[in-house]
């Protein structure tokens, strides 16, 4: 269980520009769900996943990982327990670093990174075989700089970096948000197996109304720092792209959009 | 890339081609290498005094002797540079150094190939290495020390202000070249009856500080050649005059910027006198290691009439005889 | 000549490896180095004069340079000052304690034995013992340079260089980026230092001055060399860093060779900088218009 207990956050406290975000924020997620979450500009989303992983601070309130009370730990600490993929594909991976060196770091995420070689060779072949499916040739490319890579490519891999060893939480900021379409769809595609079959709790923010309902059993929708919608189980199965765009066109309307 | 290498080659074939040449042509010409540390006034004056030194003793530029004259720009890994160059590739019969990290460059490179090395304007060649304690010399090296006439000096304040007990003195902590004539003060001070006190510096900026507590506590001001208070020493010369303190020079500059006297270095007659050094031994008088080094054989009394008046000090008659007016052109 | 540039250029070349870490690894702008470089000099003189072996002057020398770092790193990570900023506060902290340590601004070792110059390198033969130097001297820049790839190729070199590529990986890798720079800028101002005690034992004295500018040279070599040699993908960065610095000493001393006024020395490195960094510009062009 993932909890948010009543989080409240201002941007820029004591200065002109100070704004309110979060007041009293709470919501729970349940183990080995998968939480979609759409919502406008500005609403929240990204905020909610920073707390979450202790990028920014909260003012006050608190966050519980079965129970456990991570508000005061360190950001790098969070991560032990937790993958994130970010919507720049620049962000995920080491561009001057090959996609070997890469991988194996990631690989090695847990475990001390002391002074012993950095790329264990007998791991090379399960790397290829991690790879080789996805269809994108990159297992034939382990040696070339990831930063010769396209976007897509880029962020596949920073998926598996991600999701390469033991973790529970799973954390998607808009990650196919840089993409053309079709890559779009198989890196959506690829997420949702990684997430099924390694049975991660996941919260992944999107634009894409489409992907919200087709994928998770849970879908939030924020606005102005506060869950406007949120539906699970049959109640979500029945949702349709259409039915999110009319109330996000009502809200707008309120906002004088 | 290819290109870049390529021009990079024919500029070091260029060169050392060209320095081929030079030893082809001058065979009979003696060559001497000048590394002078840093471009200053007192150390260009060092390096033209060798000049005219070597010159009087027929050693003439042009004539029988070439001069390779190299200016590190107070740069520790350039002077380096300049000592392999003159030693390797120059293949010169004789290195002047001119200021210690010059000296030690130079000898660093020259001792193990036999070229003497005369150095000049070193406060300390004991405490540089340069001589060992018994100030023999530990090889083909010899030269002159700048050190200052402290003695002369001394006797000097005491025959300008009779009354004075205490003299004040400014040094940076960091300049090597102050250490002896500071000890040196504090030793011959009370035969003088005077009392030495001292205010260290890190850095110019601390100066006028250092001046606001130092000022009340003594006499007058001495200054050593420490080049950070030189810089400064208008800062120095305005906080004084306030106060009504005296500032005594140690160099001609100085006094020719408003200290009242000093018993000064010449420095082209100590870069004259190091030239006679090295004429000895181009000669084969002697060796660079059997000629002890020397110190200033004797210092010149600068005074500054117009500062004197401005303080009400009167010159006794005695030391008019040898005094040089800066202000008398 | 070429002895001397050799020499020179090899013994810049280990400061260019410490500048490679620090400039091209980390993106970290550390001046500390202009202060580590003489702290290097300065315990390698005052060890050797107390008779410690000057081999092991070298490593206490590395210590101290590392201990430069850890505080630069600290100041940075801990205390939340600016880069730029840690390294001008440890940089004139150590210029004190560099006078501390020598005791006085100049400190000659002309008359003990060093490590170019002791019982060993006196009985070798003639046409050996003119080359000993720079041969012990490439020896210990290989070896710096060897142990440093290798280093870069384990995994906590993965780390370091992934903490100059995107730091925001090695936080999502649950690791304090923070500590993993602290590290870095241990091992690049050791490497700093060692360079300091080389030139120390190399040129028989520790003056306070001979740090002033280290950056730059570091910085310049570092880029000559990664920007010539840019193209030659089967040549790792440290190599590029070794000629790089060998290359700048070869201009200084073609400065000298050619009489140019020392004067102008500084204005002409700046002048040759420049046509280096647009050079390299001007090719990496033309590649992505191949590509």
């Amino acid at each position: 269980m993932l909890e948010f207990q009543s989080i409240s956050k201002v941007y820029n406290p004591g200065t002109v520009h100070e704004t309110l975000l979060f007041q009293d924020f709470s919501l729970s997620i349940e183990d080995h769900s998968f939480v979609t979450v759409v919502g406008s500009n500005g609403s929240g989303k990204t905020s909610m996943l920073n707390i979450l992983c202790g990028t920014i601070p909260v003012e006050s309130g608190h966050i519980l990982i079965g129970g456990q009370d991570i508000t005061k730990m360190k950001e790098f600490k969070r991560y032990r327990r937790m993958g994130r993929v970010y919507q720049d594909p620049a962000k995920g991976t080491c561009p001057t670093m090959t996609i070997l060196e890469n991988l194996s770091m990631a690989d090695n995420k847990g475990k001390p990174y002391g002074l012993t070689r950095g790329t264990n060779k007998a791991r090379i072949q399960e790397y290829k075989d991690m790879l080789a499916p996805l269809g994108l040739g990159l297992e034939d490319k382990l040696g070339i700089p990831v930063g010769n890579l396209s976007g897509g490519q880029r962020q596949t891999l920073a998926l598996l970096m991600a999701t390469m060893t033991p973790i529970d939480f799973l954390i998607l900021d808009e990650h196919t948000a840089a993409l053309d379409p079709k890559t779009a769809e198989i890196v959506m595609e690829l997420t949702n197996k990684i997430v099924q079959e390694k049975k991660l709790t996941t919260l992944m923010v999107t634009h894409n109304l489409r992907h919200a309902v087709e994928y998770g059993d849970r879908l939030l929708m924020m606005h102005q720092g506060q869950i406007v919608l949120d539906k699970d189980g049959e109640e979500k199965k029945n949702t349709k792209v259409d039915d999110l765009l009319s109330i996000f066109n009502s809200i707008s309307i309120e906002c004088g959009n | 890339m290819k290109k870049f290498a390529a021009i990079l080659l024919a500029l070091v074939l260029l060169v050392t081609l060209s320095s081929c040449s030079k030893t082809d042509d001058k065979q009979a010409m003696l060559k001497i290498g000048i590394i002078q540390f840093a471009e200053h006034g007192s150390l260009d004056n060092c390096r033209q005094g060798f000049i005219d030194g070597l010159a009087e003793a027929g050693y003439v530029e042009g004539k029988n002797v070439t001069f390779n004259v190299q200016n590190a720009q107070a740069d520790i890994a350039i002077a380096s540079q300049i000592a392999t160059t003159l030693v390797d590739v120059e293949k010169c019969d004789m290195i002047c150094a001119i200021a210690t990290p010059a000296a030690q460059a130079a000898y660093n490179y020259a001792q193990d190939k036999k070229i003497p090395v005369i150095y000049t304007a070193i406060t300390d060649p004991v405490g540089a290495s340069l001589a060992n304690a018994d100030k023999t010399n530990p090889g083909e090296i010899t030269g002159t020390s700048d050190l200052l006439a402290v003695e002369a000096q001394l006797k000097m304040i005491r025959a300008l202000m009779p009354e004075a007990k205490t003299i004040g003195i400014l040094h940076t902590t960091s300049e090597t070249n102050n250490t002896m004539p500071l000890n040196l003060y504090k030793e011959l001070a009370p035969t003088y009856g005077f009392e030495i006190v001292e205010k260290g510096i890190s850095a110019g900026a601390d100066i006028p500080l250092a001046l606001d507590a130092l000022l009340p506590q003594v006499d007058c001001i001495s200054n050593l050649t420490d080049n950070t208070v030189v810089s400064y020493l208008s800062v120095v010369l305005e906080k004084a005059k306030a106060a009504g303190k005296p500032v005594f020079g140690s160099e001609i500059e100085q006094v020719k910027l408003g200290c009242v006297a000093a018993e000064g270095i010449e420095y082209l007659e100590l870069g004259r006198q190091t030239g006679r050094m090295a004429a000895k031994v181009l000669k084969g008088e002697s060796t660079a290691a059997n000629i002890p080094f020397e110190t200033v054989a004797n210092s010149f009394l600068y005074v500054n009439k117009d500062a004197m008046a401005a303080y009400g000090i009167q010159l006794p008659a005695d030391l008019a005889d040898r005094a040089n007016d800066v202000l008398a052109k | 000549m070429i002895l001397g540039i050799l020499e020179q250029g090899l013994i810049y070349g280990i400061l260019a490896l410490g500048l490679l870490i620090t400039y091209r690894i980390l993106d970290f702008p550390d001046l500390t180095v202009d202060s580590s470089f003489p702290l290097g000099a300065a315990v390698s003189a005052v060890l050797t004069l107390n008779g410690m072996h000057p081999a092991l002057t070298l490593l206490c020398g590395m210590l101290a340079g590392a201990l430069a770092g850890l505080i630069t790193g600290f100041i940075h990570v801990k205390c939340k000052v600016r880069d730029l900023l840690s390294g001008i506060i440890t940089m004139t902290a150590l210029y004190s304690i560099n006078l501390r340590i020598a005791g006085k601004a100049n400190v000659p070792i002309f008359g003990t034995d060093t490590l170019f110059r002791n019982e060993f390198t006196r009985a070798l033969p003639a046409w050996i013992s003119d080359y000993s130097t720079v041969l012990l001297i490439l020896l210990i820049t290989l070896a710096a340079k060897l142990l440093l790839d290798l280093f870069l190729k384990t995994k906590a070199g993965y780390l370091l260089r992934a903490a100059g590529d995107n730091a925001s990986v090695v936080t999502t890798l649950a690791k304090d980026q923070g500590s993993v720079k602290i590290v870095g800028l241990m091992i690049a101002n050791a490497l700093v230092a060692l360079a300091g005690a080389v030139m120390c034992q190399q040129q028989r004295f520790f003056d306070i001055s001979m740090g002033t500018g280290t950056m730059v040279i570091g910085l310049a070599s570092v880029i000559i060399g990664t920007n010539l040699f840019k193209t030659f993908s089967f040549m790792k960065s440290t190599t590029m860093a070794i000629i790089g610095s060998i290359l700048y000493k070869g201009c200084v001393s073609l400065a000298i060779s050619l009489g140019l006024e020392a004067t102008d020395m500084k204005l002409i490195t700046a002048v040759l900088f420049l046509l280096i960094l647009v050079a390299g510009q001007a090719k990496r062009k033309k590649v992505r218009i191949h590509a």
